[in-house]
């Protein structure tokens, strides 16, 4: 008998630790893919001035689209926490559009090396950050089910946890115009 | 959470059943063993059994450890370099953090063939590797989704349950082909009764055929459908369906001289591939990989 309760509450405390586990991993898991995010995010603003090196050669007469790009990297550079780091980034995603966009109108540029990879190495940026967002969004999901979800609710309410917020997409993003590269 | 829990339980099941296949391994060297000593001589029972045995643990533990490095070295893949396969590793590294997983070593094989194939024990020590084929035929989006496809193997725990699998079929067949040959030089013990020797030695023929044929059905209905789960759980990375499906339209027009493929890739290797690498015109019960068209049809209704 008393073997049979000692059995039963090993039983209990596992499936109490399994628990905790579970939300450890996850939260473990949404915390990696905010970092994934922010990494990506700072090779972007990495890659700009060597970007404006190889442009500054070839096209003389749109100084502005330059200050912006530039202005656009020291606004995210000072960005303090993750969901404005997130709008900045963004933004200096939109100015370097407009940046790709001028190029066009020079073929020597496009022709030089350096640019073109400069070129190819954003647009696979910008492909991560889109990932990381979506597995950013993904980890949030399996977290949020795990809380919301019964039996997990009653232990979510027993270790404090609640559900999380997704990464929306900002107005100002929504708006950037789509340049292909 | 649906959705979750069965890649969840996917996972699970995949352990299991590698767990399953290598004590498998061990019952089939225990009753091969058995079958030789009683064809031999039954006083070298327990001997040959301690050799079986351990003979079995090397095998199993070697191919478990290398199994990346054996797969690499069968086809004479090379590194990916940085520079060169730029496009394969802006894949991959998307890929990575699409699916969370741990960034793959990539590996490339000289073939003009699309195909590719994912092998290692773990997802931190996982490989994919490409033909030169495929970087060359396939553009972003269909690279995206043949790597996001292979990157689902390793999230599954798919590469671990297909080496054993490959280890089990070629040891199976190692062994079924030493026991045949060696019929024709043993000459077993005269002073037995020849009547029982004869029927044991018809079973252990038998047994010796028959065994690898078993191994590789079996091995052959689980990849099958495994490979359609990896089309789906690749989509779920990449939200592109079209990538993947086009990346197989591309592999079921292309023509390679069959007979050029077939020393490249040794057949046990068949399985871990994204596309068979022997296909041949019929489809069935020996194919390891299920019909490209029903698998394009299955991700362009996704």
């Amino acid at each position: 008998m008393i073997l049979w309760i000692i059995g039963l509450l090993i039983v209990i405390a596992l499936i109490f630790i399994v628990y905790y586990n579970r939300f450890v991993t996850l939260e473990n898991r949404i915390d990696n893919s905010l970092s994934q995010i922010d990494v990506q995010l700072k090779k972007r603003s990495d890659l700009v001035p060597n970007l404006i090196n190889s442009v500054k050669g070839y096209v003389k007469h749109e100084r502005g689209v330059m200050s912006e790009v530039t202005k656009a990297r020291k606004a995210f550079m000072s960005a303090k926490n993750f969901q404005s780091k997130v709008q900045k980034g963004a933004a200096l995603q939109s100015a370097l559009g407009s940046l790709f966009a001028i190029a066009e109108n020079y073929p020597q540029l496009k022709a030089n090396e350096n640019f073109l990879h400069l070129q190819q190495e954003l647009a696979a940026i910008e492909d991560k950050v889109a990932y990381a967002r979506q597995h950013y969004n993904d980890s949030i999901m399996s977290y949020n089910n795990l809380t919301k979800k019964f039996p997990g609710i009653t232990f979510a309410s027993l270790y404090r946890r609640s559900a999380k917020k997704y990464l929306e997409i900002l107005a100002e993003e929504k708006a950037v115009p789509k340049v292909s590269f | 959470m649906s959705q979750h829990l069965s890649f969840d339980d996917q996972i699970q099941r995949n352990k299991i059943k590698s767990f399953f296949l290598i004590g498998i391994i061990f019952i089939f060297f225990i009753i091969l063993g058995y079958i030789i000593s009683l064809i031999l001589d039954p006083s070298y029972f327990f001997v040959i059994m301690i050799f079986a045995i351990i003979f079995s643990m090397i095998y199993v533990v070697a191919g478990y450890y290398n199994s990346d490095r054996i797969a690499l070295a069968s086809v004479k893949a090379k590194k990916a370099s940085h520079t060169e396969h730029r496009a394969l590793y802006h894949a991959a590294e998307g890929m990575a953090i699409a699916s969370g997983l741990p960034m793959p070593k990539l590996y490339i094989m000289e073939s003009d063939e699309i195909n590719a194939f994912a092998s290692g024990r773990s997802p931190d020590k996982a490989v994919i590797c490409f033909t030169t084929g495929a970087l060359k035929k396939l553009d972003k989006q269909e690279l995206e989704g043949v790597v996001a496809h292979e990157m689902s193997h390793i999230a599954n725990y798919d590469i671990r349950f297909m080496t054993l699998t490959a280890v089990l079929i070629g040891m199976v067949s190692i062994i079924a082909q030493m026991f045949l040959r060696s019929l024709w030089f043993g000459s077993g013990g005269h002073d037995r009764d020849g009547r029982t020797q004869i029927i044991m030695i018809v079973i252990g023929i038998a047994f010796a055929i028959l065994a690898p044929i078993a191994a590789q059905l079996v091995a052959l209905s689980i990849s099958r459908k495994r490979e359609y789960v990896a089309d789906a759980t690749g989509v779920k990375f990449t939200r592109y369906p079209k990538g993947l499906a086009n990346a197989l339209k591309k592999i079921k027009e292309e023509h390679v001289p069959s007979n050029e493929r077939k020393h490249r890739v040794a057949k046990a290797m068949a399985p871990l591939f994204i596309s068979d690498p022997f296909k041949k015109k019929v489809q069935g019960l020996f194919s390891t990989h299920p019909p490209v068209e029903e698998r394009i049809r299955r991700l362009e209704a996704m």
